[in-house]
């Protein structure tokens, strides 16, 4: 697998492509890619940027989303074009996209990507799936769970959802020619390579656990008997309308926390609106029954989950047992919360990750001299699975997470 | 039972402790919001501040008025706090604003708003150095009337004011209803005005002084070409005069030289005797012939000499032998004035470098006129002393009539005479200076003169030494 990543600041969207593009095809040798990812700010978003990067690469799939910023090696590029190439003659990929999810109904959407990827792909080895979706979509575990319907419940999937200018007005995907919205677009890689997965967030409890006594996909109803919302106004100290002047600040900072038994971490939940019924509209399933949590975030915390992450990803495992010497690429696909809280320190995050990924591979054998090129986005949401063996390492949705991919052969 | 009831308190103490805790993590969580509500401010300040420094360092550096206001980027304006950025420059002679920025705005909406900017709001804002805000501006009608036009929820509005050319003022602001503004933002927004006005200074004043620049390297231009073509003309005419001179003088010598042959054979009588009356008369063309064969060869010498065809056969000669010559030479003018002769060498002026046959012609002409200008029992002395440069001066002095102020600067052209009584009684051809002057500048030297009327003068060269 030979990897290429390149990165371009410049306004005209054909010379930032241009750009972008000759500095991953350069690295690529004279080798030809297999796969293109293509990330962007959402101004760069429009039917001439695919037109533009389809006359360089006619017949290689291309995947994609618009975010709040492009993360490149250990840098946060805004207002820029990224493009990274993969060659592999190992690999083995299926690209598929469900748009009019709105209309089909979420669960039923990821049915029909979990088809469409398996259409090419009889009889091969299956490792993982990468899914991007539209960042405003509000019932990412629905789609998952259609999603496992097809490829299985275990079956490991990965990935984040598009974003804006924090706006949260419009996000894009990229699919070969098309610019899609409402719409998720899956990558199904097979073949006889290498990967690995981590993800954390860092937040921790704060206060009393309590229990969703009312709840129904992603509404939360009521918790401990009262309107779901008493619980913002009781901590906070804030009526109804204060909240919500303040909902899109505190849902990232103070998000709820679902507790999942045996793993370290709390499944995290932001708050989308309030309902006049006191009901909270949560980004991601909140089932009865379960306990949750208010949660803080500090930026050390944040930080040092981040670290955390990256240890888990360069440490061989049962389902990795030989990713710490055949890692070709790291993705991360990273909460934009975490941009919001960290602010100026954000970068110090994706440092933590390159420093890791130095001291645990590049500094030993036989790494010794290479590089691995490290290329993600800010997401409005993470896919990823926990790693509790209880949950056989079923993929959730989460909020204010980092998700960490290394991919090699 | 006993124990039901121990455990049953130890239950209630603990939920009692929950609660408390949970009553803790309440002031954790209020003051958590406030500390991060405040650091965000503080970061969004700082993150402000830096974008205001990139501004201003990139637009310190840009001398082209146009290129000013390109400067500010929306990723700069974005860091600052806002997503939307208009500059507008005043016209006197359209008597409307001209949109030199736009950030966040299509150019149709940027000619819309322009269209309907409300002139004399924005000159008295201008005239009154004042900045507006969304936020300080107690107007409510204004304050919205602003925000329908610009379409946003939060403006700020800052004159621009260069001290010379047209003035204006920049507009920030963002359609976030939850960005609060403060004093402090208004602050940001003035000095960035206050920036762009210096920058507009700087480059209307650098190009003043380029377009100054220009016209006076254009007028050198044109006076070179005017100087050059002018002496183009002059070198064309004066090489038309000396070749003219060389050819008049080549066809002159030839009947000169038999005139000359046959005067010479009619007074040796050897065809046959002459009255004395026709031998008076044929020595007189004998004579006049001779001075005309004189004129006929300086005019020849001084035109070759003029166009390098005579180059100086150079060589190291002793002055005093030179002298000598010329004393012997002199001699019977000498004694029939009894004029006195006399030389001083310096000992590091001993010797020139110089085409011997040249020189005798320097030093009989100058001594001739030495002793033509100078009245009986007169002195001539020649010095000599070395210069720096590997020159040394030759001074000849007379104590004769001297020559007039106005005349000295003509002394040295061709056919030019002194008007002296000497001169009216005495033939000369007007090419003796002249022709001493061609041939110390072909050695690389000078020669001038200095002269006091009834006391004398000095003719003063410069030769090279060996």
């Amino acid at each position: 697998m030979i990897v290429g990543i390149g990165i371009s600041k410049q306004i005209d969207i054909s010379s930032a492509l241009q750009e972008a593009f000759w500095q991953a095809k350069i690295q690529l040798k004279d080798k030809e890619p297999t796969l293109c990812f293509l990330f962007s700010s959402p101004e760069f978003a429009g039917l001439s940027i695919l037109k533009n990067i389809h006359i360089y690469l006619p017949h290689i799939p291309i995947v994609g989303v618009s975010t709040f910023g492009i993360i490149f090696d250990s840098h946060i590029y805004r207002h820029s074009l990224a493009v990274c190439l993969i060659h592999s003659e190992n690999l083995k990929i299926s690209v598929a996209k469900v748009n009019d999810i709105r209309k089909k109904d979420a669960f039923m959407a990821g049915r029909e990507l979990g088809i469409n990827l398996l259409k090419d792909f009889k009889g091969e080895k299956r490792n993982f799936a990468m899914v991007f979706s539209d960042g405003l979509l509000e019932e990412g575990t629905k789609l998952l769970l259609g999603l496992q319907e097809i490829l299985g419940a275990s079956f490991p999937l990965l990935g984040g959802s598009a974003s804006d200018n924090l706006k949260f007005k419009q996000t894009y995907l990229y699919f070969n020619e098309e610019l899609l919205t409402d719409a998720v677009v899956g990558i199904l890689f097979g073949g006889k390579i290498v990967f690995n997965l981590s993800s954390r967030h860092g937040w921790k409890p704060l206060g009393k656990s309590r229990t969703v006594t009312k709840s129904k996909g992603n509404i939360a109803q009521e918790i401990d008997g009262q309107p779901a919302v008493n619980l913002y106004k009781d901590y906070f100290g804030k009526d109804t309308l204060l909240l919500k002047k303040d909902l899109k600040y505190i849902s990232t900072l103070y998000p709820l926390g679902i507790y999942l038994e045996g793993e370290e971490e709390y499944l995290l939940r932001n708050i989308l609106s309030i309902e006049d019924d006191g009901s909270l509209i949560c980004q991601g399933d909140i089932p009865e029954g379960s306990a949750v949590r208010l949660m803080i975030g500090t930026k050390d915390s944040c930080i040092s989950a981040t670290q955390q992450a990256a240890e888990e990803l360069t440490t061989e495992s049962i389902i990795s047992p030989a990713i710490t010497k055949k890692i070709n690429i790291v993705f991360i696909f990273n909460s934009v919360s975490r941009y919001v809280l960290l602010r100026r320190l954000a970068e110090n995050e994706l440092m933590a990750v390159q420093t890791t990924i130095k001291n645990n591979l590049l500094d030993k054998s036989p790494y010794k001299n290479l590089n691995i090129p490290i290329i993600g986005f800010y997401t409005y949401g993470e896919y990823a699975p926990l790693k509790a063996l209880h949950y056989q390492g079923r993929t959730h949705f989460h909020n204010q997470s980092v998700v960490l991919t290394a991919i090699g052969e | 039972m006993e124990k039901i009831k121990e455990l049953n308190s130890y239950v209630a103490h603990l939920k009692k402790s929950l609660d408390e805790i949970d009553e803790q993590a309440k002031l954790i969580l209020r003051t958590d919001i406030e500390l991060n509500k405040t650091q965000e401010e503080l970061d969004k300040k700082i993150t402000a501040l830096y974008a205001l420094q990139r501004i201003s360092r990139e637009i310190s550096k840009t001398l082209d008025e146009t290129k000013i206001f390109a400067q500010i980027q929306e990723s700069h304006l974005e860091d600052i706090g806002f997503e939307k950025a208009l500059g507008f420059l005043w016209s006197e002679k359209n008597k409307r604003f001209n949109p030199v920025l736009n950030i966040g705005y299509s150019e149709k909406e940027t000619e819309f708003i322009a269209s309907q900017l409300e002139n004399n709001l924005y000159l008295k804002l201008m005239a009154n150095i004042e900045t507006i805000s969304s936020f300080s501006l107690t107007d409510k009608q204004l304050n919205e009337k602003i925000k329908n036009l610009f379409k946003v929820n939060s403006f700020i509005i800052a004159p621009i004011l260069p001290k010379d050319g047209s003035q204006g003022f920049l507009f920030v602001g963002t359609e976030m209803t939850d960005t609060l503004l403060s004093a402090g933002n208004e602050e940001l927004i003035n000095i960035l005005a206050n920036q762009i006005s210096q920058a507009l200074e700087n480059a209307r004043l650098f190009e003043k002084i380029w377009q100054a620049q220009q016209e006076l390297e254009r007028k050198v231009e044109e006076r070179t070409i005017q100087l050059s073509s002018a002496l183009e003309e002059i070198k064309l005419i004066s090489k038309r005069k000396s070749d003219f001179v060389s050819a008049v003088s080549h066809e002159l010598r030839t009947p000169l030289t038999s005139i000359k042959g046959y005067a010479s054979i009619l007074l040796s009588e050897k065809l046959g005797q002459l009255p004395s009356a026709v031998k008076e008369r044929l020595e007189k063309i004998n004579r006049h012939s001779d001075e005309l064969s004189r004129l006929v060869n300086d005019l020849l010498d001084i035109s070759r000499i003029e166009s390098g065809k005579v180059t100086m056969k150079q060589e190291i000669i002793n002055l005093k032998e030179i002298l000598e010559e010329i004393k012997d030479l002199m001699n019977v003018q000498l004694k029939e004035k009894n004029i006195e002769f006399s030389y001083e060498l310096s000992a590091e002026a001993e010797y020139v470098f110089a085409d011997r046959q040249q020189l005798n012609r320097v030093f009989i002409n100058l001594v001739g006129n030495a002793i033509k200008f100078t009245p009986p029992e007169g002195k001539i002395f020649i010095k000599t002393h070395s210069l720096e440069n590997k020159m040394c001066q030759i001074d000849v002095s007379d104590t004769g009539i001297g020559i007039p102020q106005e005349s000295i600067k003509a002394i040295f052209d061709e056919f030019y005479r002194v008007d002296n009584p000497i001169n009216q009684r005495v033939k000369g051809t007007g090419l003796g200076l002249s022709l001493v002057k061609r041939i110390v500048e072909a050695h690389g030297g000078n020669i001038w003169v200095k002269s006091k009327l009834n006391e004398g003068s000095t003719f003063s060269f410069t030769l090279p030494k060996p």
